[in-house]
């Protein structure tokens, strides 16, 4: 029982995870720089769950961890602005900005996603200590 | 001739205890598909609740034989689950499609009316042996 509370645990936390970037996405849609101050529009990010054996048991039962945070590399979108400070200086992109390219839509349903996901871990937990009281009732 | 029974052993108490055993592992599981519900190539895992009953039947007939002695029974009831656990590590649906959370959690919720419904009738054996030692209804 305490092994499926921790693999419902570490479901949580992968979808917070999750959420995490995408509310990273959502409030970096228009930064130009990144955390060196350096001019590069936000790339979206995007989590990559896989199964963990850490947190399982013999008989076959995994949870989940983050593998890894993937950053985006579709093409920034480039907006007409020569008077901008970060405007491009040269070549074919002369006059333009590169803005972060985020698609909304796809946030937001990835964020609906992480949420129903959330609630499904939320009320596997609610079985299991349910199930867990029951066993303990058999003595009581 | 007789031969003993502990007042355990006389009730439905061990067959009752395997089935609250095997509801636990199985929720585990199942709740590890709902985890990995947005794991790339992950594949739904389940315990085969056709080979647990199938061993739970074999179990309850070898106890019912009269010359079982005690210590045969333990083994059997020790290698019966050890198979049922062999069988559970390969097993993954036959289509080795995933399964939407709907479908788990209804499992989930399946899994727990079994296990409720053991631990039910388990508590109804240790009142009526709880009766027969105070020898008071």
């Amino acid at each position: 029982m305490l092994t499926a509370m921790d693999i419902s645990t570490s479901g949580l936390i992968a979808q917070r995870t999750r959420l995490d970037t995408i509310a990273s996405n959502i409030a970096n849609m228009s930064t130009l720089r990144d955390e060196n101050g350096e001019a590069q529009p936000y790339q979206s990010r995007h989590v990559i769950f896989q199964t963990t054996e850490d947190i399982g048991t013999s008989y076959g039962a995994v949870g989940v961890k983050v593998a890894s945070v993937e950053l985006d590399e579709n093409e920034p979108i480039y907006r007409w602005q020569p008077n901008h400070p970060l405007a491009i200086k040269a070549g074919e992109k002369k006059g333009y900005v590169a803005y972060p390219n985020i698609n909304l839509n796809q946030e937001f349903v990835d964020a609906l996603n992480a949420t129903r996901s959330y609630e499904a871990n939320i009320g596997a937990i609610e079985i299991s200590k349910d199930m867990g009281n029951q066993t303990l009732r058999i003595i009581a | 001739m007789s031969h003993f029974l502990s007042p355990v052993e006389s009730t439905t108490i061990p067959i009752l205890e395997k089935v609250v055993g095997f509801a636990q592992s199985r929720h585990t599981v199942l709740v590890g598909n709902l985890a990995n519900s947005d794991t790339p190539g992950y594949q739904v895992r389940d315990l085969s609740r056709d080979t647990f009953q199938e061993r739970l039947r074999e179990l309850i007939e070898t106890k019912n034989t009269p010359y079982a002695s005690s210590a045969q029974r333990v083994d059997n009831y020790d290698s019966a689950m050890k198979e049922v656990k062999d069988s559970m590590k390969s097993i993954l649906y036959h289509d080795k499609s995933d399964v939407g959370v709907e479908q788990q959690v209804l499992e989930i919720s399946k899994n727990q009316t079994l296990h409720n419904m053991a631990i039910a009738i388990m508590q109804n054996q240790f009142q009526l042996l709880n009766v027969a030692i105070s020898e008071r209804i």
